[in-house]
C-alpha cells in the first residue's frame, strides 16, 4: 500500500462525495420544475411562494445554488429541518450512529455464519448439504428485506413472544433490552446478507479449489486440513471482501425499509421521515451522509483488500 | 533389482456423455532407480493423463479400465488417501508445467517451502527454515534468504520454477515427474533449468520421468525415451538413438517435424527492391497521467526494412518487442517513428490507408481469439473480399489455397481443430492478395507436427504469390530454417540483423549467440 | 435459439425457472379472465376467512379473495420491472459499450463517475426520483429505471473491454473496418449473453424493488393490489390472517426466484464450453 496509491485512493473518495452532492442537489433541487410549490403544496399564497423562493434562493442559477449550497454543507451547516425548525446535522448524525450499530453487528453475524457454511457447501459440492444451503440462499435473496423482516416479526414476536417486535433501546441505558430491540432488525438484515455471501463464498472457494497451486499444494502431500485452511481459505476470502463492501451500499438502502418497520430511529428512518414529510434539507442531508458512509466503507474495503493480497501491496 | 516406478498393462478410460473415450491403451513401462526416462508426445496423445495417474489425481470421470501403478514396492492403486499424503511430495514429487500458477499468490516463499519440509521430514520450524533456505541455495537462486520472504509476484518466472524444484527435491524423493517444466519458460531460461535438472540428477540420483511435446530436448535430458501417439506407446528407445534411427512411422514423422537450422526449406533470393522500411520506431502503451509517468516505450527507435518477396524473422523472449513492432506496423499501437511502403510514408495509424491496410496483413498467435466466435467461416473469409474488393465465389477458392475442403465454409470456428483455424486465418489474411504478411508466433501454440504442415502451406503460398513475411517466433530453430535474414531483439532494442549465411559468424552480438546455445540443434 | 431453449430446459434450474415464469406470465395475460373473485369484490361476512375451499388463499380485511387479487396484481408488478429493466439495461449497455469503445481518458472519466453515481443505494436513488417526480406507478418506473443503469454500465463495460481487446476484433482494426461494424458486429454479438444473463437476474431486483416502494407508500396506491401494497396493508392484521401476509410474499419470492433461475440458467446454457 504506498502513498501514491492511498493518496489515489482518497481522491477517488472525495471524486464519489462531489459527484453524489451534485446528485442530490440536482435530483432534489433542480429537477421538481418548482420546488417551492412542490414544498408548500396546493394552498400556497403566491407571497409564501415568493419568500421560500428567497429563502431557498431557487430564483438563482442552478450552479450558483449548487455551489452556495455545496459551499454550506462542506463547512458542515446541513441546514434547518423544516418539520422541526432544529439544526438538520447533529439529529441525522446521531441517527447515524444508531445505523451503524445495527449495520455493523449485521456485518460480523454474517461473516460469523456466511463464510464456513459457504465453504462447508463448497466442499460437500452436489452433496445434500450443498443443495439445501443453495436452495436456502436462493429464496433469502429472492425475499425483499420488508417481506423478510415482517415475516420473521410475525414467528418470533407474534408467535413466539421471544423478542420484542419494534422500538429501539440505547445500549447505554440498558445493554441487555437493547440488544434484545436489536436482534430482529440484525437478524433480517443477516439473514439477506448471508444469503448473498454464501453464494459467493461457495463459488469463489470451488474456483480456488480447482486452481492449480492447490492442485500442486495436495500433489506434494499436504494433509486436505492444510491445504483447505493454509492455502485455500485465505485467497477464497479476498473477493468476498469486496462483494461485502459492495453490500453496504445495498445494505444502508436496505435500512430504510427495516428501520421503518422495526421503528429504530436511524438514518433510514429520518430520511423516509423527511420524504414523506417534504423535509428538503433534511433529505438532502440525510441522502448525502448515506452516501458518504458508502464510499467511506468502500475505500476502507479497499485498503484491506490491499493489506489482505500482498500482490497489491506494493502498487 | 526393483525398478523405482513400473506401469504395468495400464488402460484408461475417461467417462463422456457419448460414451467411454479411452486415453491409455495397454501402457507398459519401467524406471530403473536413478534412470531419467523421456516421456514425448503431442497434445491428446495422454502424457497428462498418465501423469495425473501416477500422482493419483485423475478427474472424477477417470476409469481406471486394468493394469498396475507401482512406485519401488507399493502398490499405487491400492493406496488409501491417508497413506497416499505419505508418497506425495515425500516418495514421488512433481515439477509442474506453468510455474506462474503452481504456486500460492498469497504465502510467502518460504512457507511454501518449509511445509512439505516439516510435514514429510518431521523437522522443527527453525531446522525447515534452515533447510529451505539451503535448498534455494542450491538451486542457485541469490539471497535464498531474503527470497524465503517475498510472495511469488516478487520473482521471475525461472525463479518460481527454481523454487519448485527445491520443494520437489528436499524431500529426496526416489521419483520425480517432470510434467514440461521449461514449456511456459523462455529460451534461456528454461536452458538453465535444464542445466540445473542435470546436475541435481547427478548429486542426487534422483529417477525421473520427463514428459515433454518436445522430442529434441527430451532426448538431451533423458536416457531412455518412449513416445505416446493417441494414448499407445509407439517406440522405445535410448535417447541417443531415436533421432538416428526412428523406427515407427509416427516416430518417423515426429523426427522429420523437428526444426533444424541446417535443412534450409527456402533456396531462392529476395529481390533488392525494399518494400518496407521502419525507422525510429518506438511503441507507446499508456500514457502518463497525474499520478504516474508514462511506461518506457515498449520498443526503442527500431529500425528494419523488409525486401519484396523476402522472410525476415523477428526472434526474441517474451517482453522483447517483437509483438509490439508487428503491432506498430499495423496500427493496432501507438508508435513515433516512421514507417515507408510504396513510396508512402507512415507516421501514425490514422496514415495507414486502404491500400496499406490491404496490403500488409497480420495473422496472429491464437486462432481461438482472431476469429470472432459469432461468426462462420464464410463470413470470416468475405470481409476482406468485401473491403478490398473481390467477390464471395473466391471462398471456396481461398479454402482450397489452405487445403481446407470448400464445405467449411458453413462452419463455426469452434468446430475446428486448432491447425484448421491457423489456416482459415491464413486464407483470410491472403483474401486480401497481401504484399507483406506479418506472423506473431502463429505456430507456438500448435503441435511440431502441425507447425511443420503449415510452415509448408505458408512457404507454398509464398512460391504461388510472391509475398514476403515478417515471421515473429521465440524458435531460432524454425526460424533459420525459412528466413532470409533474421533480426534479434532483446528488452525493446534490436541487438542483431544478419543475413542467414553470417549466423555463425563470430560478429554475432553476445545475446544472440547465448541464443543459440540455448536452442540447441537435434544431435543424429 | 431452439438448441439453445432445449439447452436450458435440460438443467433443473432452466426448467424450474421457465416453468415459474410461464405461470407468472399466464397471470399477467389472464390473470384477470381466470381469476375467481372481482378484486375488488367486498364480502364482509367473508373477513380474514382462512384458506378453504371458498378463498383458496383466505380472504383479506374487507373480505377481498387475495387469490384473486395476486393473479389481477402480477399485471401491475411483473411488466413494470420488466419494463424498467429493460430501460435501466439499455441505458447502461450504451454507456458500457461506448466508454469501452472510446477508452483511455474518456473512458476513464466515464466510469469513474459511473461509480459515484452507485455510491447511492438503489432504492434511496428510486426513492428521491419518486419524491421528486411524485408517487405513482409509471414515475416508480422511470426511478427504478434510472436506479439500475449504472451497475449494468458498470458490467456491461468490463464484458465490452474484454472483448475489445480479441485478437478478432484487433484483426477487424487493422483490416480497416468500420467502427460500426465493428461494434455491431464484432464486439455487440459477442457482448449479448453476459448482458442478457445479468439483465435477467436484474429483473428479480426490480420486482423486488418495486414491491418495496409500494410497501413504503410511495408506489403502487390502493385500491391496486399491487402485491408489495398487500403485504403493507395485511401487516395490521398479521396476527389475525397470516395468509394475507404470507400469499403475496410468496408471490413477490417467487417471481424473484423464477428470474434468478433463469439467469442461471441462461448463463450455464450460453456457456456451452464448460460442459465436459
Amino acid at each position: 500500500m504506498s502513498l501514491a496509491w492511498l493518496v489515489r485512493r482518497l481522491m477517488l473518495m472525495v471524486y464519489t462525495v462531489i459527484v453524489v452532492s451534485m446528485l442530490v442537489f440536482a435530483i432534489t433541487q433542480i429537477l421538481p420544475a418548482d420546488a417551492a410549490q412542490s414544498l408548500l403544496g396546493e394552498n400556497a399564497t403566491p407571497e409564501m411562494l415568493a419568500a421560500l423562493r428567497a429563502k431557498l434562493g431557487l430564483d438563482a442559477p442552478a450552479w450558483q445554488q449548487y455551489l452556495h449550497w455545496a459551499g454550506r454543507i462542506f463547512s458542515g451547516d446541513f441546514g434547518i429541518s423544516m418539520r422541526t425548525s432544529q439544526p438538520v446535522g447533529p439529529d441525522m448524525l446521531t441517527a447515524l450512529s444508531r445505523s451503524l450499530l445495527l449495520t455493523v453487528s449485521s456485518i460480523l453475524v454474517t461473516l460469523l455464519v456466511a463464510v464456513p457454511l459457504g465453504v462447508v457447501a463448497a466442499l460437500r459440492q452436489g452433496k445434500l448439504t450443498d443443495t439445501g444451503v443453495s436452495l436456502i440462499a436462493y429464496l433469502g435473496v429472492s425475499l425483499p428485506e420488508f417481506v423478510t423482516a415482517t415475516l420473521l416479526a410475525l414467528l418470533l414476536a407474534d408467535t413466539l413472544h421471544w423478542l420484542p417486535a419494534t422500538g429501539y433501546v440505547s445500549l447505554l441505558e440498558d445493554f441487555g433490552d437493547g440488544i434484545r430491540h436489536l436482534a430482529l432488525p440484525v437478524l433480517t438484515i443477516s439473514v439477506i446478507l448471508i444469503a448473498h455471501v454464501v453464494r459467493m463464498m461457495r463459488s469463489e472457494t470451488l474456483d480456488v479449489l480447482k486452481s492449480d497451486y492447490i492442485r500442486a499444494a495436495r500433489l506434494k502431500g499436504l494433509p486436505e486440513r492444510t491445504v483447505l485452511f493454509r492455502h485455500a481459505l485465505r485467497n477464497a476470502l479476498l473477493p468476498v471482501v469486496t462483494i461485502i463492501a459492495l453490500d453496504v451500499g445495498y445494505l444502508l438502502g436496505g435500512i430504510i425499509v427495516i428501520e421503518e418497520i422495526f421503528a429504530i430511529p436511524g438514518i433510514g428512518r429520518a430520511l423516509m421521515v423527511a420524504i414523506t414529510t417534504r423535509d428538503l434539507p433534511s433529505i438532502q442531508a440525510g441522502a448525502l451522509i448515506m452516501a458518504a458512509t458508502y464510499a467511506v466503507t468502500n475505500t476502507l474495503a479497499d485498503m484491506a483488500y490491499a493489506f489482505l493480497d500482498p500482490r497489491i501491496r506494493y502498487d | 533389482m526393483i525398478p523405482a516406478l513400473a506401469i504395468k498393462n495400464y488402460t484408461l478410460d475417461y467417462a463422456t456423455a457419448a460414451g467411454p473415450v479411452r486415453v491409455l491403451h495397454d501402457i507398459s513401462l519401467e524406471i530403473a532407480p536413478g534412470e531419467v526416462l523421456g516421456l514425448v508426445g503431442e497434445s491428446g496423445s495422454g502424457k497428462s493423463s498418465l501423469a495425473w495417474a501416477l500422482m493419483r489425481h485423475l478427474p472424477e470421470n477417470a476409469r481406471e479400465i486394468s493394469g498396475t501403478l507401482r512406485l519401488g514396492d507399493t502398490d499405487l492403486l491400492r493406496l488409501h488417501p491417508r497413506e497416499l499424503t505419505k508418497i506425495r511430495g515425500r516418495r514421488l514429487g512433481m515439477v509442474f508445467q506453468d510455474p506462474s500458477t503452481a504456486l500460492n499468490p498469497t504465502l510467502p516463499i518460504g512457507r511454501q517451502v518449509t511445509e512439505t519440509l516439516i510435514q514429510h521430514r518431521g523437522l522443527s520450524k527453525r531446522e525447515a527454515d534452515a533447510l529451505a533456505i539451503d535448498l534455494l541455495g542450491h538451486v542457485e537462486l541469490r539471497d535464498p534468504a531474503a527470497i524465503m520472504r517475498r510472495y511469488p509476484h516478487e520473482i521471475s518466472g525461472g525463479e518460481k520454477q527454481r523454487v519448485i524444484i527445491a520443494t520437489a527435491f528436499g524431500c529426496r524423493p526416489d521419483v520425480i515427474l517432470f510434467d514440461e517444466p521449461t514449456t511456459a519458460l523462455d529460451v534461456i531460461t528454461g536452458a538453465r533449468i535444464l542445466e540445473l535438472f542435470a546436475r541435481l540428477r547427478e548429486e542426487t540420483g534422483v529417477a525421473a520421468l520427463y514428459i515433454s511435446h518436445d522430442l529434441a530436448l527430451v532426448t538431451r535430458v533423458a536416457d531412455r525415451v518412449v513416445v505416446l501417439k493417441h494414448g499407445r506407446l509407439v517406440e522405445e528407445a535410448p535417447a541417443a538413438d531415436i533421432f538416428r534411427a526412428p523406427r515407427h512411422a509416427d516416430t518417423k514423422a515426429l523426427v522429420q517435424a523437428v526444426p533444424r537450422p541446417e535443412r534450409r526449406l527456402i533456396h531462392d533470393k529476395p529481390g533488392d527492391e525494399v518494400l518496407l522500411a521502419a525507422s525510429d520506431i518506438e511503441v507507446h502503451y499508456g500514457r502518463a497521467s497525474i499520478f504516474r509517468q508514462a511506461p518506457p516505450p515498449a520498443t526503442r527507435r527500431i529500425g528494419l526494412d523488409v525486401r519484396a518477396g523476402e522472410i525476415l524473422g523477428l526472434v526474441g523472449e517474451s517482453g522483447s518487442g517483437k509483438s509490439s513492432v508487428a503491432r506498430a506496423l499495423t496500427g493496432l499501437a501507438r508508435f513515433s517513428g516512421k514507417v515507408r511502403f510504396d513510396n508512402h510514408e507512415i507516421t501514425a495509424a490514422r496514415d495507414m490507408n486502404a491500400a496499406y491496410r490491404r496490403d500488409v496483413q497480420i495473422i496472429f498467435q491464437h486462432p481461438d481469439a482472431s476469429l470472432n466466435p459469432r461468426h462462420k467461416v464464410g463470413e470470416i473469409l468475405s470481409r476482406p473480399l468485401k473491403l478490398y474488393g473481390g467477390s464471395a465465389a473466391e471462398i471456396p477458392r481461398l479454402l482450397e489455397q489452405v487445403r481446407l475442403p470448400a464445405p467449411y465454409a458453413g462452419r463455426w470456428p469452434h468446430q475446428l481443430s486448432g491447425g484448421e483455424k491457423q489456416r482459415v486465418a491464413i486464407a483470410r489474411a491472403f483474401a486480401a492478395r497481401p504484399k507483406l504478411v506479418i506472423c506473431d508466433e502463429i505456430t507456438a501454440p500448435l503441435d511440431v507436427s502441425v507447425q511443420a504442415q503449415i510452415i509448408e502451406l505458408l512457404l507454398a503460398l509464398r512460391a504461388a504469390t510472391g509475398t514476403a513475411f515478417l515471421f515473429i517466433t521465440h524458435d531460432l530453430n524454425l526460424i533459420r530454417q525459412i528466413a532470409h535474414r533474421i533480426a534479434v531483439m532483446r528488452g525493446g532494442e534490436m541487438v542483431d540483423l544478419l543475413p542467414i549465411e553470417d549466423f555463425d559468424a563470430d560478429h554475432v552480438h553476445p545475446y544472440t549467440r547465448e541464443l543459440m546455445a540455448a536452442s540447441p540443434v537435434p544431435v543424429g | 435459439m431452439t438448441e439453445l431453449f432445449v439447452r436450458l430446459i435440460r438443467r433443473p434450474q432452466g426448467f424450474v425457472g421457465i416453468a415459474l415464469l410461464a405461470l407468472i406470465a399466464m397471470a399477467c395475460l389472464f390473470g384477470p379472465a381466470l381469476a375467481p373473485y372481482a378484486p375488488e369484490k367486498i364480502d364482509f361476512l367473508g373477513r380474514f376467512r382462512a384458506p378453504g375451499w371458498q378463498n383458496w388463499l383466505g380472504a383479506d380485511q374487507f373480505g377481498r379473495d387475495i387469490l384473486s387479487r395476486l393473479m389481477v396484481g402480477a399485471r401491475s408488478t411483473v411488466p413494470m420491472a420488466l419494463i424498467a429493466t429493460l430501460a435501466g439495461s439499455a441505458a447502461g449497455a450504451i454507456i458500457g459499450v461506448g466508454s469501452a469503445y472510446l477508452g483511455g481518458r474518456i473512458d476513464e472519466a466515464i466510469m469513474r463517475t459511473n461509480d459515484a453515481v452507485m455510491a447511492i443505494p438503489g432504492l434511496l436513488m428510486a426513492l428521491l426520483l419518486v419524491s421528486t417526480l411524485g408517487n405513482g406507478a409509471g414515475n416508480a418506473v422511470i426511478a427504478v429505471a434510472i436506479a439500475f443503469a449504472p451497475g449494468m454500465a458498470r458490467v456491461t463495460r468490463s464484458v465490452a473491454l474484454n472483448i475489445r481487446n480479441q485478437d478478432y476484433v484487433k484483426a477487424a482494426v487493422a483490416r480497416g473496418e468500420s467502427a460500426a461494424w465493428i461494434i455491431f458486429r464484432e464486439m455487440l454479438p459477442n457482448a449479448m449473453a453476459p448482458i442478457v444473463i445479468e439483465s435477467t437476474i436484474r429483473v428479480s431486483f426490480a420486482v423486488m424493488l418495486f414491491a418495496t416502494l409500494s410497501f413504503l407508500g410511495v408506489g403502487a396506491q390502493p385500491p391496486a393490489s399491487e402485491w408489495g401494497l398487500m403485504v403493507a396493508d395485511a401487516r395490521q392484521y398479521m396476527y389475525q390472517a397470516p395468509w394475507g401476509l404470507i400469499a403475496p410474499s410468496a408471490a413477490i419470492a417467487l417471481t424473484a426466484v423464477a428470474f434468478n433461475l433463469l439467469g442461471d440458467g441462461l448463463r450455464d446454457a450460453l456457456n456451452p464450453k464448460d460442459e465436459r
